[in-house]
């Protein structure tokens, strides 16, 4: 009698424990369902409408996301660089290659909750296209670190996971045709404070 | 041992219709979604400013570092609402939301031909109403069709350097979002 008393509790408490994290665990990851992953970066171009996918939608409801609609831009993040690792703060890297079409995009690191990277220093830890400089073939070179560095300098600073978040404002490839071929910049690392 | 076998296969297969249940019922149940974080912050058809820059935290996620962003919350059920905003910036651009926090409707300032922010929302019978004598002050605004009763409007603008700061903080702090009669 016991016996079954406690089996029926174990199977409530996998049902439930086990239903409840893992809904938790999928709102909390940045890929899944929904996701379209170019190179390192990742974007949700259906997040915040009402053709999303349910995890998308919880993940509106829960964080209290206004997400950008097709008409104003779109929106890529990226959690590693080329080789797989995880971005940190207390590294250097160097994200070059061409963009794609868009009236301007916007550069900037961020921290876990995706919100801009506090550095203290009165410089942001944001670039935009209109006051970067261009390769001769239009392409661009960025410095990310904490150290100066000459041409395109994207500040970060302190220790911990860091995100990129670039964003493309006005630009065909928010429609759903325009993102098969897109290519976007690559992330690689210079080198590590320890 | 069969008997923990099955009470662990039970188990699992409950763990996947709670996820299912919980899945669909968040945003339900969500007291942290946009409309409400802007209730506490404000009343309706008040502009207020998202962005970390009016003072205090930032009212609504995932803003641009590099914009500065309003919204009003309005609804249609009370009448049409308009909203204007003086003045040239370097971009702005609009998105409607309905109650839950998705986007029905969305432009830019190339959208408009003076780049002027002049903007109508309401419902399809509003619509109807409205076609059928159009008043004069309203012939330049865009008008967004949608079938919502309670929305969110939101205006985004970019803050290209710091220069650019009181420009664009002036835009958003004189846009207005009012009830307009007809």
């Amino acid at each position: 009698m016991l016996k079954n008393a406690l089996l029926t509790l174990l199977s409530l408490a996998m049902a439930i424990g086990g239903g409840g994290g893992s809904v938790w665990y999928a709102l909390k990851t940045q890929d899944g369902v929904g996701a379209i992953r170019i190179g390192q970066w990742t974007a949700f171009p259906d997040i915040g409408t009402p053709a999303a996918d349910p995890y998308s939608k919880a993940r509106v409801a829960r964080e209290g996301v206004l997400a950008l609609g097709r008409a104003e831009g779109l929106s890529f993040i990226a959690e590693r660089d080329s080789s797989g690792e995880q971005l940190m703060r207390q590294c250097a890297y160097t994200i070059e290659g061409g963009f794609p079409t868009a009236r301007f995009w916007t550069l900037y690191a961020a921290d876990q909750s995706l919100g801009v990277v506090q550095t203290g220093r009165p410089r942001l830890a944001a670039l935009q296209s209109y006051q970067v400089l261009r390769q001769p073939d239009n392409s661009v070179i960025i410095s990310v670190g904490s150290r100066a560095a000459p041409g395109n300098w994207l500040l970060t600073e302190g220790a911990g996971r860091m995100y990129f978040v670039l964003t493309f404002y006005d630009t065909p490839i928010a429609s759903s045709t325009g993102l098969s071929d897109v290519t976007l910049p690559r992330i690689l690392k210079v080198g590590c404070n320890a | 041992m069969r008997k923990l076998l099955h009470a662990i296969l039970l188990g699992l297969l409950g763990a996947g219709i709670v996820h299912i249940i919980v899945l669909l019922l968040v945003p339900e149940f969500s007291e942290r979604d946009a409309w409400s974080r802007l209730a506490m912050a404000s009343d309706l058809y008040k502009m207020t400013r998202l962005d970390a820059e009016a003072g205090g935290a930032p009212v609504v996620k995932s803003v641009d570092p590099l914009f500065y962003a309003a919204a009003c919350r309005f609804d249609l059920t009370d009448g049409m609402v308009r909203v204007k905003a003086p003045g040239n910036v370097p971009f702005w651009s609009i998105s409607v939301y309905d109650r839950s926090g998705y986007n029905v409707y969305s432009f830019n300032d190339h959208g408009t031909t003076a780049g002027l922010l002049d903007s109508v929302v309401l419902t399809p019978a509003q619509m109807i109403e409205v076609r059928k004598d159009l008043p004069e002050e309203l012939q330049g605004a865009i008008f967004v069709e949608a079938p919502i009763d309670e929305g969110i409007f939101v205006i985004r603008a970019f803050v290209p350097d710091d220069s650019w700061k009181p420009t664009v903080s002036r835009f958003l702090d004189q846009g207005s979002c009012e009830l307009q009669d007809f």
